[in-house]
């Protein structure tokens, strides 16, 4: 361990703590983005090694890493289409250990709400993923810069939005 | 009374601890609150069984965290370095995957998460790993960039060089035009012909032998880096790409599109890649994590085992798959011998610096977690990095002395 200029140590030493009690909210967080367990891991491991390297507070780390993996995910999910749809051809054959998703959602009703998530305002869509991945209204508030009053009414405007989007797209219509 | 707002319905579904009293009591006697609530019930509910995602066990922690440990990334410096050292391959300018820093775009860097790297030495599945990078598009991409990058007409001859690295250059690509690089292996053969070996040596005299090259020696470590740095050395590699005229017309076929019609004497053509030795030191911190490293290799080649350079560039700059920003920028360092270093657009910044008389190339993620410079010199590459500041790597940089 050793401290930059910066007065930033490197690795932090909580690290292993934080990642041991934070890591299945992180990669909750990028697979309800991404719809795909797989691409989630990949995106947690990124987040962790940029927390690695930051100097944020062990209290806020929880937050931080929730909205860091909403991030990522979400500009994973704009800017990786290509490539993701080419590895979902070749993924969708290896998949040993199906998500509950997987099964309940067929797979373009799946495609059709990343693409909807991905058309949101981004604060609405990360307030919608940390929500129901657990975080309180306060801790959405606090993560996102919000008002707690706000929260609400920020999560039902995505969730509105992509029902919204969902009905429009069905293939019934 | 006024109406609560949708959001304050909206935490009624799943936090009504936090809505207050007098809220509750209006929406359980106002039908048209009721009917709010229920739709944002509705709603709150579709979405989550959209969201639903299986539960991640204790086990599945644990190997996510040994994976964190073991990521390229967490030692991407020493990936790169290492590389360098070993200056796998001409041209194959270094790229970084997510969270990787495309720090020493020099030879074969892997930055690559997952692709290995060529860190650890002396692994029996290095020349396996070595084999992944150059099918990676990234790396195979930057292959071709620097057959593009390459100076000079080869006139019909045997292996007339057509591109010795003299500069370093910043490739600005952003993620999305990556992913769609060209795939060296999708217009033809690429095969390694003299694997580089990366090995870690006892001492700085076991290095200077194994390498053939001078080993740095720092004036003064950045603060918080300590103690004697681990070295290793590389061999020169050297790899040989074939142009295969079916191959690219089946790669494309398969990608829906159709390619430019090949100029004669491309098919079968043989361009032939080198790089290295070279040697890296390391200083190590806790759990492997590099604090600095210096690594220097001879600089990569490329040579023409026939086809006119201009012939090779122009049909390059024309394939389908390589998007337009980068072949515009490839073709503003064509010819002069400047080897390009890939810079992720959003994630990388990267600026010019005078080191000892030369102008390098500082690389610095935008987190701030790492910097690195690299600039090339009398026909050697140098790389200096670390999870330091710019202004640290730049110091060491200007005061590097090289132990003959």
């Amino acid at each position: 361990m050793r401290e930059r200029k910066d007065g930033v140590s490197f690795p932090r030493p909580d690290l292993e703590q934080v990642f041991r009690a934070a890591y299945p909210r992180v990669v909750a967080v990028a697979a309800r983005v991404l719809g795909n367990r797989h691409e989630a891991e990949d995106i947690a491991q990124e987040v962790f090694l940029t927390f690695g390297r930051s100097a944020v507070p062990a209290g806020e780390a929880t937050g931080w890493l929730s909205v860091a993996a909403a991030h990522t995910a979400l500009n994973h999910l704009r800017t990786g289409r290509r490539r993701a749809s080419r590895e979902e051809t070749v993924g969708a054959a290896e998949t040993t250990a199906p998500d509950v998703a997987e099964t309940v959602i067929a797979r373009d009703e799946r495609r059709r709400v990343r693409a909807a998530l991905a058309r949101l305002p981004r604060k609405q869509a990360v307030a919608l993923v940390l929500r129901h991945s657990g975080l309180s209204y306060a801790e959405v508030a606090a993560a996102l810069d919000l008002s707690p009053g706000s929260v609400g009414t920020t999560v039902r405007r995505a969730e509105s939005a992509l029902r919204e989007e969902l009905n429009r797209h069905a293939p019934s219509e | 009374m006024r109406h609560p707002s949708d959001g304050t319905l909206r935490r009624l579904v799943d936090e009504p601890a936090g809505v207050a009293d007098t809220d509750r009591s209006h929406v359980a006697s106002c039908p048209k609150c009721e009917a709010g609530l229920a739709a944002a019930r509705d709603d709150a509910a579709t979405v989550a069984l959209h969201f639903e995602i299986s539960d991640i066990s204790g086990r599945e922690v644990d190997e996510a965290w040994q994976r964190l440990l073991a990521n390229p990334a967490a030692t991407g410096l020493a990936a790169s370095a290492a590389s360098a050292a070993s200056a796998a391959s001409a041209g194959l300018a270094g790229a970084a995957g997510a969270g990787g820093l495309a720090l020493p775009g020099v030879p074969g860097v892997p930055g690559v998460p997952g692709a290995g790297g060529l860190a650890s030495p002396g692994s029996a599945g290095r020349s396996a790993r070595w084999r992944a990078l150059l099918r990676s598009p990234v790396i195979a991409g930057i292959a071709v960039a620097a057959l593009l990058a390459g100076a000079g007409a080869a006139a019909a001859a045997n292996w007339l060089p057509i591109f010795r690295a003299e500069r370093v250059a910043p490739l600005v690509i952003v993620p999305s035009d990556l992913v769609q690089l060209p795939e060296l292996s999708g217009y033809g053969k690429l095969e390694i012909t003299s694997a580089p070996r990366v090995r870690q040596v006892a001492d700085a005299a076991a290095a200077k032998e194994g390498a053939g090259l001078g080993v740095p020696q720092v004036a003064e470590l950045p603060r918080g880096v300590t103690g004697e740095p681990s070295y290793r050395v590389g061999d020169k590699a050297t790899a040989t790409f074939t142009f295969s005229a079916a191959k690219a017309a089946q790669t494309a076929a398969a990608d829906g599109r159709s390619l430019p019609p090949m100029p004669a004497g491309l098919d079968g053509s043989q361009f032939r890649l080198s790089a290295g030795p070279g040697v890296a030191a390391t200083w190590a911190e806790a759990r492997g994590v590099p604090a600095l490293i210096v690594a220097r290799a001879v600089a990569p080649a490329a040579f023409s085992g026939g086809v006119p350079f201009e012939t090779a560039r122009d049909y390059l700059l024309s394939l389908p798959g390589l998007p337009a920003s980068v072949a515009s920028q490839l073709r503003s360092f064509s010819g002069d011998g400047t080897l390009p270093l890939i810079v992720k657009a959003g994630r990388e910044e990267s600026f010019t610096a005078d080191v000892g008389g030369v102008q390098g190339t500082v690389l610095a993620t935008r987190d701030g977690a790492m910097a690195g410079v690299i600039w090339v010199d009398d026909g050697l590459v140098t790389v200096v990095g670390g999870s330091l500041s710019t202004d640290e790597v730049l110091e060491v940089a200007r005061g590097l002395t090289w132990q003959r």
